[in-house]
């Protein structure tokens, strides 16, 4: 009896030993498995010699993360920069031909679900992503890598930012004076608000469509119209505008542009929510896609994984001032206003039915309103 | 007497053969590398498709863009600023162009050299220099104006019609047309003018009278050139135009080309507004050339190129020129070199505001040097090319009056009326239909050539006025002499037309350099220009490191028009 007892202690114990260690077990050999296929891949993608990305010509990409990719890998990345428009030109007329030059997109949220996705020009990432520190659920505030398409398949999202619904210059307006939206409807600011032009598309017209379900067609027509809100279609001009207290509310001016002027001194201060309109979350700078048909689709995977490493979305994120969905990313160079709250509710800006529908609906409406005065 | 009558030597006339051969040579290389594009993109734009599907035909597009809200408007203030800019720019290039090179005005030759430089400063930071200099809150000028006695408001204000006019006349309004006008004044022999003065008239008399009936055809080119170019102008209007609510034609063609999903159907349709505009202002033109009259201006006999005595006023004509040069392009250039070392162009109230960073941060970044070598390969073949090209289809274009001749013309203008980025696609699908498009695509080589095509309508115009103004005893002098077809064009035509070919060959250069839409689909990271580090550079909003590159472009140009500029004068022998 006692013998036997023994028996059933020690195959007891022996079970849970096994059943404690073998979670662990499994992992260390999920990630020896998972790292082996990562070196493999590594591997192949320097035979391919080099990687052709598509994306916006921004500085971050072109001083920090080529040459940060390149050194870590020893890949050359070719990067093919312009604006979404001339490049997915550029891409329907080489695939016409036969000819298949990107390998991966690093392009806007409108480009990638209403071109890149609906043009069937990408292929699934989910499977390529094996990286082990990207495959890591983790490592993800959202628990796994965020594939924002219907099948979550094809296209990935990094970033998730408190967008900012406007700027001011505390020189000439005051912050209490921006508490509620309707404040923007003062009489006192007529003509001292810069928009970039909502009449077309772009930023000034995506934020309009937003004000539009948020705040109704009446506040969007007296903001525009009765307001004289100040256009433009030049970032730069808008910024300028800002930081000369010409314009000092600023509708539609960049994190990225603003934030030299911050340390040059000038009383810029961003504004992340008022009373009225709920705050709006985004996935800018970028969403990622990998090319169908890849010319190098191993080096297209190396950067498509590492881009959203700890490394490759760190150095981005810093650069550009967004907030990424990675958990490990150093975020304290951050304005805090940029991190989302847990227990707040978010219009969010890039959610797939609303770029694909909803936005593009708002945003007709929008024009009907402005282009009828 | 018809143009056909008076012009054509009988020499020409003989080699048929190799003649007809070219012609219908050129006819083929036109149509293939103009139409077929033009063609490609009317037929896109009643495809009703999305890209990769199935083609459906239909109006939608023409309807959707000729109702949409605007459209007209647009098209009515495009049409009202060309009108009012041409104006004044005609008026003045020819007086600049007629000082320089048939008074003896001094400094004639440095004014000359300052419209070419001028001309090739890059607009967009120059608009920016005017902006700093006449906005009504913190311009510069409007300052000053204000510490003036009895000025409270201010005086000036860029944002609206008539600042677009004015920065339109300094960022480009004359410079342009003195480069092209100059040659074909200085060619101007001086007999008729010293005939008209023994018969009694004054200058005034003689320039309206005489030289400028002569020299027509180049002022009219140059004004159809302006006008249509005109109608496209774009980054001044959307930098001064949008903040008052003014909006051009090409600002709807570029609003339909950024929509996603993008609609080149509509943006077609709206562009072909140009070719209707063109087709024309060329029947007009041509109807003009061929209405009886004589623009031969260098014959054979007693070819003199004595200028005006202007007296003393040619001193005050001087310092007009000096003035406007000084005003219009002079104190707007300071404040972009001064903004290429600032931290912040034009603010000159934050703490240490100079800075050598923007400079310093170009010259060492690696595809500096890579797309600066890109771009002297690009724009050297583009001008050689072009100056090959063109001066062989201009002499055919004048010397034969077949019935292709206004079809080759008219081939020729296709790029000057089609909307640049929708030049580049038309130009990106014909690389790519082609067995070359491994040569072509994506290569520098693809981006000279693209770049030729686009120069077409000026180098051809400047080539042809330049050829209707050489009699045609000059070529049966020599025929008779015993020299050959061969041996006539390279010793007696082209060292006369050596000044027309260093000037549109520096105009190509020039353009090739600053070009941004033809190559902004044909480059690819081996074969970046600079000018497309310029738009990254605008594009992210670094405006002092763009202004940098733009000085730097500028400069490069100022060098090779000195060297350019010798070259031709010295093959021309003596002004």
């Amino acid at each position: 009896m006692r013998l036997d007892n023994c028996k059933q202690i020690s195959l007891t114990a022996v079970i849970m030993i096994g059943f404690v260690f073998s979670g662990p077990i499994a992992l260390w050999a999920q990630t020896r498995d998972g790292e082996k296929e990562w070196a493999a891949v590594v591997e192949a993608a320097n035979k391919e010699g080099k990687v052709v990305v598509a994306g916006s010509p921004d500085p971050v990409m072109r001083n920090d993360v080529i040459p940060k990719f390149t050194a870590r890998f020893g890949i050359p990345v070719e990067f093919v920069a312009g604006r979404s428009s001339q490049i997915v030109a550029r891409v329907e007329t080489e695939r016409a031909s036969g000819i298949f030059s990107i390998d991966v997109f690093l392009a806007g949220p409108d480009t990638s679900a209403n071109e890149l996705y609906k043009d069937k020009m990408i292929d699934p990432l989910k499977p390529l992503l094996v990286m082990p520190e990207v495959a890591d659920g983790t490592k993800w505030k959202t628990g796994k890598v965020w594939l924002a398409d219907p099948q979550e398949q094809f296209i990935v999202r990094a970033f998730s930012s408190v967008a900012t619904l406007l700027f001011i210059n505390t020189e000439h307006v005051k912050p209490d004076e921006m508490r509620n939206m309707k404040d923007l409807l003062n009489p006192k600011w007529r003509g001292k608000i810069s928009t970039e032009d909502p009449t077309t598309t772009g930023a000034g017209a995506n934020k309009a469509a937003r004000f539009y379900v948020q705040m109704g067609e009446e506040f969007v027509k007296t903001l525009y119209l009765d307001q004289k809100a100040v256009r433009t279609r030049d970032r730069r001009q808008m910024t300028d505008w800002l930081a000369r207290g010409t314009q000092p509310i600023c509708l539609d001016c960049r994190e990225d542009d603003v934030r030299p002027l911050v340390k040059e001194g000038f009383k810029v201060l961003e504004i992340f929510e008022m009373a009225g309109a709920g705050p709006t979350i985004n996935g800018s700078p970028w969403m990622l896609s990998y090319a169908n048909k890849a010319p190098h689709p191993k080096a297209g995977q190396v950067f498509a994984n590492w881009i959203l490493s700890k490394e490759g979305l760190e150095t981005y994120a810093k650069g550009y001032g967004s907030a990424s969905l990675r958990t490990d990313v150093d975020e304290s160079y951050l304005n805090p206003g940029n991190l989302p709250k847990k227990g707040v509710k978010y219009f969010d800006d890039t959610d797939w039915k609303w770029i694909v529908g909803g936005r593009h609906e708002n945003r007709d409406k929008v024009w009907k309103l402005l282009k009828a005065r | 007497m018809s143009l056909a009558a008076t012009s054509l030597p009988r020499s020409r006339r003989l080699h048929l053969r190799p003649i007809r051969l070219a012609e219908l040579s050129f006819l083929l290389f036109l149509a293939v590398v103009m139409g077929l594009p033009l063609l490609f993109l009317l037929t896109g734009s009643f495809n009703l498709s999305a890209p990769g599907k199935p083609a459906v035909y239909g109006i939608d597009n023409w309807l959707r863009a000729f109702t949409d809200s605007g459209t007209l408007s647009a098209l009515g203030m495009s049409f009202t600023l060309s009108v009012v800019r041409l104006i004044p720019a005609m008026i003045l290039s020819v007086s600049f162009a007629w000082l320089i090179a048939r008074t003896d005005m001094p400094g004639g030759k440095f004014i000359e050299a300052v419209c070419w430089i001028a001309y090739f400063v890059p607009d967009f930071p120059l608009v920016l220099a005017w902006i700093l200099l006449l906005d009504p809150s913190f311009g510069f000028l409007n300052s000053v104006a204000k510490s003036l006695p009895g000025v409270d408001a201010s005086l000036f204000n860029p944002y609206g019609f008539w600042g677009i006019v004015w920065v339109h006349t300094s960022t480009g309004g004359i410079w342009f047309k003195v480069m092209l006008l100059v040659p074909v004044f200085r060619r101007l022999g001086a007999t008729l003018e010293e005939a008209a003065r023994v018969a009694g008239a004054n200058t005034a008399v003689m320039l309206w009278r005489i030289t400028l009936p002569v020299l027509a055809p180049m002022i009219l080119a140059v004004s159809v050139l302006s006008f249509i170019r005109g109608l496209q102008s774009f980054n001044t209007e959307l930098l001064l135009g949008t903040p008052a609510g003014i909006y051009v034609y090409s600002t709807k063609i570029y609003d339909f080309l950024q929509r996603e999903p993008r609609a080149y159907g509509e943006a077609t349709a709206l562009g072909s507004v140009f070719l209707l505009v063109l087709a024309v202002l060329l029947f007009f033109y041509w109807k003009f050339l061929s209405g009886g009259k004589k623009f031969t201006v260098v014959t054979g006999q007693g070819y003199s190129t004595l200028r005006v005595k202007l007296g003393k006023w040619r001193y005050v004509a001087f310092a007009g020129c000096l003035l406007y040069v000084a005003v219009t392009m002079l104190l707007p250039l300071t404040f972009l070199v001064i903004g290429s070392f600032m931290r912040r162009y034009g603010f000159f109230n934050i703490a240490s505001p100079f800075t050598v960073n923007h400079w310093h941060n170009m010259l060492s970044d690696p595809i500096f040097l890579v797309a600066l070598k890109n771009s002297l390969i690009i724009a050297g073949t583009t001008a050689a090319g072009g100056v090959l090209l063109y001066s062989a289809l201009a002499y055919l274009l004048v010397s034969r009056r077949t019935v292709t001749a206004p079809l080759l013309e008219s081939l020729c203008w296709i790029p000057h009326v089609l909307p640049g980025i929708l030049l580049s696609l038309g130009v990106l699908w014909l690389f790519l239909a082609t067995p070359l498009r491994f040569v072509l695509y994506g290569s520098v080589w693809g981006i000279a050539v693209a770049l030729i095509l686009a120069d077409s309508p000026v180098t051809t115009q400047a080539f042809k006025a330049g050829l209707l103004q050489l009699g045609a005893d000059l070529e049966e002098a020599a025929r008779v002499s015993g020299a050959s077809w061969r041996y006539t064009y390279r010793r007696v035509l082209l060292p006369l037309l050596a000044p027309i070919a260093a000037a549109v060959g520096l105009m190509n250069f020039g353009s090739a350099l600053t070009s941004i839409s033809t190559p902004v689909l044909l480059y690819s990271h081996d074969s970046r220009p600079l000018a497309i580090l310029l738009l990254e550079y605008s594009f992210t909003g670094e405006l002092e490191r763009a202004a940098a590159l733009g000085l730097l472009i500028t400069a490069i140009i100022g060098v090779m028009m000195l060297i350019g500029r010798k070259l031709g004068l010295q093959l021309a022998g003596s002004e």
